[in-house]
């Protein structure tokens, strides 16, 4: 497999090793747009209006790659990299909505709802949802993988807020903002593969989570219906994560 | 005799130690938490003892919990005298290990029931005298099917083989397996 290697960058703070900020244009669509360095391929495409979906991403969180929606061709890589991860470089030469990444992101996305229990008319997100949303953005119209109709779990035992598992997709977006900017890390992933579940703590109620300090991050980042304020009826679950990245230049700035 | 249920302690004088000895090394958890999970008559890893570590080398518990639930090596419950591991790989599975798993399951008594998150099959006898695990593939797939018993490997496995094997490590006499460490 020849083809360019991508750049180096460090792996805790993602950004390339030298720390002068360079500016160079890169191609997206064939279109020369000026990036720099220390931007990922999403958030370049994202500030010219290029639509490129993405679930697991959210500005002010760290970047993990887990959706794999954001797929996009780089010339001279033989295989699809996700967006969210790729760092631009010089010389750097994307594409984002070719026949086959079309293709690849439908594949996912209709795994995506076939994994778990997506029935969007009774969801407290209908209507706001980033799942929903992108479906609609791609025209998914149907979905060709059996559903796996799991028997999961809600769990309501939390004062405010409570998790639905039948409509999580395991984005990590509550995960990484509890542990990454509330500082709590009550939230993790446990168990592998289709067995895995945002759980608090050891596996406890969230309720009786004693790390929790009930402050609503996660519910707020969450991309679909599966965590929410109770109370909310369907469709009334807006999420409201404008605090991200202002809260993140907030903190630069009194670093 | 079946054990009562109940939780030992954690044996805080060794985990203090395994700590201190391993702290500020790479990969420090992992190495603490397989040797606690050795520790253990029970060969597992108490909620207490998974506490205790991450409040020592401060880890959060949810990561902890996130690490122990990953590995399949890790258990999170009591583990019986003799382990049987039946490997379910391609090979394997191309020469029925499929049988032979569903025969000990027989034989035992054991009752599949949505045991844990593990990926991987893990069942104990009540008199925690077996417990049955399932594997991907332990390499020797020229031997299938494989099965290993106590860690002992035995290929070219059948019904009647592993039968004679339960058998004998059953009319064995029981070693008193102490309740608290
Ligand atoms: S409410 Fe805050 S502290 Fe509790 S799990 Fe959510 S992000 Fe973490
Ligand atoms: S609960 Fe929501 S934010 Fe958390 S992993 Fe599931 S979908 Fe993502
Ligand atoms: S947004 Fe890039 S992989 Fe999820
Ligand atoms: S498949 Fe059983 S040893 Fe490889």
């Amino acid at each position: 497999m020849g083809g360019h290697r991508l750049p180096a960058c460090d792996p805790q703070t993602k950004k390339l090793d030298n720390n002068m900020s360079k500016e160079f244009t890169i191609r997206i669509n064939g279109r020369d747009i000026p990036a720099q360095e220390g931007e990922t391929v999403l958030d370049v495409a994202r500030r010219s209006d290029i639509y490129i979906p993405a679930l697991c991403h959210l500005k002010g969180l760290s970047p993990v790659g887990a959706c794999r929606l954001c797929l996009v061709e780089v010339k001279g890589v033989s295989r699809l990299v996700p967006s969210c991860t790729t760092y631009v470089h010089e010389g750097l030469d994307v594409i984002t909505d070719s026949e086959g990444i079309q293709k690849c992101r439908m594949v996912i996305l209709q795994l995506l709802f076939s994994e778990r229990n997506h029935t969007c008319s009774v969801c407290v997100s209908n209507g706001h949802c980033e799942l929903q949303a992108i479906a609609e953005n791609l025209g998914m119209n149907y979905v060709r993988y059996p559903y796996r109709f799991p028997a999961l779990k809600v769990d309501a035992s939390h004062e405010k807020y409570a998790i639905d598992h039948n409509r999580c997709v395991l984005c990590t977006r509550c995960v990484r903002v509890c542990k990454e900017v509330e500082g709590a890390h009550t939230l993790e992933i446990i168990g592998r593969g289709v067995h895995s579940l945002v759980l608090a703590d050891l596996d406890g109620l969230w309720g009786e989570s004693q790390t929790c300090t009930g402050c609503g991050k996660c519910v707020q980042v969450c991309p679909t219906g599966a965590l929410f304020e109770k109370g909310k009826a369907v469709g009334q679950m807006k999420k409201r994560n404008e605090f991200l990245p202002y809260l993140m230049s907030m903190r630069s700035l009194n670093r | 005799m079946p054990e009562p249920a109940m939780d030992p302690k954690v044996d805080h004088a060794f985990l203090d130690n395994l700590i201190t000895q391993y702290r500020h090394k790479p990969g420090a958890l992992l190495a603490i938490l397989e040797s606690a999970q050795d520790h253990h008559p029970r060969k597992y890893l108490t909620k207490e003892t998974l506490e205790y570590i991450g409040k020592e080398i401060g880890v959060s518990r949810s990561q902890i919990y996130n690490v122990v639930t990953f590995y399949s090596f890790f258990n999170l419950t009591p583990q019986g005298d003799h382990s049987i591991t039946i490997c379910r790989g391609t090979a394997c599975h191309a020469r029925g290990s499929k049988k032979i798993l569903d025969f000990v399951k027989n034989m035992l008594q054991l009752q599949e029931t949505n045991s844990g998150y593990a990926d991987k099959l893990c069942l104990t006898t009540p008199d925690n005298r077996f417990t049955v695990r399932t594997v991907a593939c332990f390499g020797q797939c020229a031997l299938a099917p494989v099965v290993s018993v106590d860690e002992r490997i035995y290929g070219y496995m059948t019904c009647r083989k592993i039968r004679e094997i339960i058998e004998k490590l059953d009319r064995e006499p029981v070693e008193p397996v102490p309740l608290f460490i």
